[in-house]
């Protein structure tokens, strides 16, 4: 028994180009591996090792200071040199520069695997923190704190697997390939959370995975797990609308799942939790899907965290046309490239090489013909072109009546808007004029 | 490939291919079909007033893009969907200048002067079509379909329209099927239910209009006829007649779901098409003309602005209840908002300012009092000269007494008489000769106006004469005979005695009214001139000439 949200809409999905595609090795690992310190929405980290220190598969290479998340080395060889980068999320970041030495040794200090039936709370929050776990489906929230802060306040656990966005598969082919690890993982988790139920949660568009996690359920016979498909909708891996697909509760404004005493955690998170807590690895690896139309053969990769995405492309063949657009984390939340020197982070679920006939290059945004797609689309129950209307005409106290802080970012208005009116910058600049109290407004709207 | 990417926008990268133009053209696309039953119907006319209808829409909105130097906006096809929903919502036989002026005041006054396309506040088309309404003879011709219409002269037969049948509370004589397909008296494009339903199909399915308003539109219409079915008509049927009748479908499928005009949100879609469904059956019931789906759009479309505030999603993740408790408090408020504010004059004097003369600041008061208050005042006092002296030169007290008198008169000559209408005959001998009706409106008689000489002067006297040649009453309108002398013969009871007599009335003898002594001049004069009557009317009636029952 599913609920349904309002709004959302239906892009096109186009995962057909990979989601045959196993999750596969690298063949050639990359010549340099770099590991930004900022791979934690709280802050950079703390590097651990000094230009020249030798490093080994698995060892910590930066640690969690006040901020940030711990970061290991997934390959072996030398730091070349601790410097700015060029970040995923834009410009240029501190990054670790490891020199790859080909020879994959790990490291031997790595902590004993623990007992999935003795597991405790605490436990558990330690070693997710030890093992730099990060919210992987794009949110970059370290999940150790999720943990801690949900524990004994939540009753269902959310595995989300959902993957709304269009062209990524690789959460996908992980569930597919490991389904049993992630079912282990989870249950563990909410053994130690107290959670009555256990929903992972896919799109239909999975249905043979669907069909695998049943057959592992059916034969483990643990009923506190369950899967439920859901009809494709975008954005229904976004946290507050997962919840509601689930319980059918409303996270309230301003809160977080647990406000709704349920914790979504993404498919990689939970992989990745469960391969810290039962084998003692920290994250090094993803999944990574290279896809889009102007790539030569899309694949889905099990990457290092760290290796460069022109690496990851060039594996696949490289670009056949020319890409319009680059993308990571997928075409509707993600972000346009800079540069493809920028490395795989743990967040990065895919690579999109978008060609102008897909991308639909930008046209000159017309006029609202006010035919209120953008109003049935937005799932937190805004009025995109309302709130429009009264940016324009200045009105300050409308607006703040209209609760722009629920906005999420999510672009279901932009994605619908007939008339190609970049309706998220608007709501953005809308609250953000209502926050400072309309001071800095220069009259003009963004086009 | 170059190593640096300038990102282009923000998140979506994606976009629907949807566009404007799109949308526009999948209206167009649907209307074909209804475009196409009426040139089936009604002629290739059908087609060349779409035609024209269209291309003045198209010219109208270059021309004024082009005189007001704003950028050309015939690109996104707007105006085609306005001049195609103009053309199919008028009557074949409609002359070819209607759909240009209704092109010019849809295109121009409600579209463009309030900014163009999603900035008017009504339907172009159909404040366009209204217009056109207003003139009476376009409504009043319908043409009988497969009546193929010539091109250049329109000599339509005009047709009833099942809404006229409606309208009485009967049912028309085409059957079901036939209303489904057709074939009946109406606009160009509304006549053929088959064909519209097929243009919702396709706009749902293209996701250019969603059901809401449709759906609660023709819902709120079929609700309301089911339950007020008139007596020996089964509701089931009235409400296929009532759904399929006049341009309920056109309205609710393409007029109602014009995204300009209609509310943004879900709640307010819904409200929309139920305002629109009580509008209409509301106008279709108790208006003097049969179809009020026009007016009901229209009328809907002006509170627009209102719904879309009534319809705004409630917030996410506050639950109904709390949602209403909200809005409930947020109502409370502002009426609290509302209060009473004593008003505070300020009657302090002036004090005299430098260089002033002590009284100098109250006559700048008075000025100042004077300039604010004169131009009103003067207004008013030029109305009121305006209206005392319409009341001083026309003479409504005389021109009241006039009537009343002759009421009098009309009540003395003929008793049973309740209105008196003058016939234009004016026989030789008589006044005037009024034709006096009973209370059923039938013909009682004639009461007609003679003058005599009597004792002082001319005795002015109205004589009722029924049909029967038989004298109702003798009223006195006049005379001046001496008073207390002639005046005798003048009394009722003198003048009674003239009741029930016919043929000619002497003044001895048989069929005789005795003089009054002392009036023996007055009564001679009334009898003379109840004789004179009597001869009137025998003479009208034997004349046969004229049929006086049609002159009232």
């Amino acid at each position: 028994m599913t609920h349904s949200f309002f709004g959302g809409v239906y892009p096109a999905t186009r995962k057909e180009m990979t989601r045959r595609k196993p999750l596969a090795r690298l063949s050639v690992t990359p010549q340099e591996i770099v590991i930004p310190l900022i791979m934690c929405a709280d802050g950079p980290a703390t590097p651990m090792v000094r230009p020249g220190d030798p490093v080994l598969v698995g060892q910590p290479v930066a640690r969690r200071g006040q901020t940030g998340a711990a970061a290991f080395a997934s390959v072996s060889g030398r730091v070349a040199a601790i410097e700015d980068r060029p970040h995923p999320w834009g410009g240029y970041s501190p990054a670790i520069v490891i020199q790859n030495d080909d020879r994959g040794d790990h490291y031997e200090g790595r902590p004993t695997p623990l007992d999935p039936r003795q597991l405790t709370l605490e436990q558990l929050v330690e070693r997710v923190e030890w093992a730099g776990i990060v919210g992987m489906g794009g949110g970059c929230f370290p999940a150790w704190e999720k943990i801690a802060r949900s524990a004994g306040k939540t009753d269902t656990l959310i595995v989300n697997v959902a993957e709304c966005e269009p062209y990524v598969t690789a959460d996908y082919r992980l569930l597919l390939e490991r389904s049993e690890h992630i079912l282990r993982g989870a249950q563990a988790i909410a053994r130690c959370l107290r959670c009555e139920r256990v929903v992972v949660v896919t799109e239909g568009d999975k249905l043979n995975a669907v069909e695998a996690v049943e057959r592992r359920l059916r034969r483990s016979g643990n009923g506190r797990v369950q899967i439920i498909p859901v009809r494709t909708c975008y954005p229904l891996g976004a946290e507050k609308q997962i919840v509601q697909t689930v319980t059918g509760r409303e996270v309230p404004p301003g809160g977080s799942a647990i406000d709704a005493a349920c914790i979504v955690l993404n498919v990689a998170t939970v992989f990745a939790i469960q391969d810290a807590l039962f084998q003692g690895r920290p994250l090094t690896h993803r999944a990574v899907t290279i896809t889009g139309g102007a790539v030569t053969r899309p694949r889905n990769l099990w990457v290092p965290i760290g290796t460069p995405l022109r690496h990851l492309l060039e594996t696949c063949g490289g670009l056949k046309e020319e890409a319009d657009l680059i993308i990571t984390g997928g075409p509707m939340m993600g972000v346009a490239l800079q540069s493809l020197e920028a490395p795989v982070m743990k967040d990065t679920n895919s690579l999109v090489c978008l060609t102008a006939w897909e991308h639909k290059p930008d046209t000159p945004s017309g006029v609202c013909i006010r035919c209120g797609k953008c109003v049935r689309a937005c799932p937190m129950h805004l009025a995109p072109t309302i709130i429009r209307r009264a940016l324009e005409d200045h009105d300050l106290q409308k607006l703040s009546r209209y609760h722009l802080e629920d906005c999420n970012a999510c672009g279901c208005c932009s994605f619908i808007c007939p008339a190609q009116i970049p309706l998220v910058e608007t709501v953005a600049q809308a609250a953000s004029l209502v926050r400072k109290g309309g001071a800095s407004y220069d009259g003009q709207l963004r086009a | 490939m170059t190593a640096s990417y300038a990102p282009k926008r923000m998140s979506p990268q994606l976009r629907q291919p949807s566009t404007t133009r799109a949308m526009m053209l999948d209206v167009m696309v649907a209307l074909t079909p209804a475009l196409g039953m009426a040139i089936f119907f009604f002629g290739l006319r059908a087609l060349a007033l779409t035609a024209v209808s269209v291309g003045s829409c198209v010219l109208f909105e270059a021309l004024y893009r082009l005189l007001t130097r704003q950028r050309q906006s015939i690109g996104d096809l707007s105006a085609c969907v306005t001049g195609l929903l103009l053309a199919l919502s008028l009557p074949a036989s409609t002359p070819y200048w209607v759909p240009v002026m209704g092109a010019a005041f849809g295109i121009i006054v409600v579209k463009q002067f309030y900014g163009g396309l999603g900035r008017n506040f009504m339907n172009p088309a159909l404040a366009g079509r209204m217009l056109a309404g207003t003139l009476p003879m376009l409504m009043t011709t319908w043409p009988q379909p497969m009546q193929k219409l010539s091109l250049a002269a329109v000599d339509a037969v005009s047709a009833a329209t099942p809404m006229s049948y409606l309208h009485e509370g009967s049912l028309p004589p085409q059957p079901l099927n036939i209303m489904f397909l057709g074939q009946r008296g109406g606009c160009m494009g509304e006549v053929s239910t088959f064909m519209l339903l097929l243009g919702l199909v396709y706009l749902l399915l293209r996701r250019v209009i969603s059901a809401r308003i449709p759906l609660a539109y023709l819902g709120t219409v079929a609700v309301i006829a089911l339950l007020s079915s008139p007596e020996g008509i089964s509701p089931p049927v009235w409400t296929a007649y009532q759904l399929m009748g006049g341009g309920l479908l056109m309205g609710a499928v393409f007029f109602a779901t014009d995204p300009a005009t209609s509310p943004v949100t879900p709640r307010g879609h819904i409200m929309f098409g139920v305002g629109c469904g009580l509008l209409t059956v509301l106008l279709r019931s108790s208006s003097s003309y049969p179809e009020g789906v026009g007016w009901a759009v229209l009328t809907m479309n002006c509170m627009v602005w209102l719904l879309d505030r009534l319809g705004l999603p409630r917030r996410f993740g506050i639950g109904n209840f709390a949602a209403t408790r909200d809005k409930l408090a947020e109502m409370r408020a502002s009426l609290a908002e509302i209060k009473f504010v004593r008003p505070q004059p300020d009657f302090k004097l002036p004090k005299p300012s430098e260089g002033q003369a002590p009284g100098e600041a109250y006559l700048d008061l008075l000025r100042s009092a004077l300039k604010t208050v004169g131009p009103f005042a003067s207004v008013f006092l030029a109305t009121c000269l305006v209206i005392f002296g319409v009341h001083r030169f026309t003479d409504l007290n005389t021109a009241r007494a006039e009537i009343q008198a002759e009421y009098e008169i009309l009540s003395q000559a003929m008793p049973l008489a309740v209105v008196g209408a003058e016939t234009p005959y004016h026989p030789a001998g008589a006044l005037s000769v009024t034709a006096g009706y009973g209370e059923e409106g039938h013909l009682l008689g004639y009461c007609v106006s003679v003058q005599s000489q009597g004792f002082g002067g001319p005795v002015t006297m109205t004589v009722g004469v029924d049909l029967n040649g038989v004298v109702t009453g003798v009223a006195i309108e006049s005379h001046s005979e001496t008073d207390r002398v002639g005046t005798e013969a003048l009394t009722p009871e003198a003048l009674a005695r003239y009741v029930g007599r016919s043929g000619t009335i002497r003044t001895s003898g048989s069929n005789s009214v005795d003089a009054v002594s002392g009036a023996t001049a007055t009564s001679k004069a009334i009898t003379a001139g109840v004789n004179r009557a009597l001869n009137i009317v025998a003479n009208l009636d034997t004349a046969g000439e004229i049929d006086y029952e049609d002159t009232q």
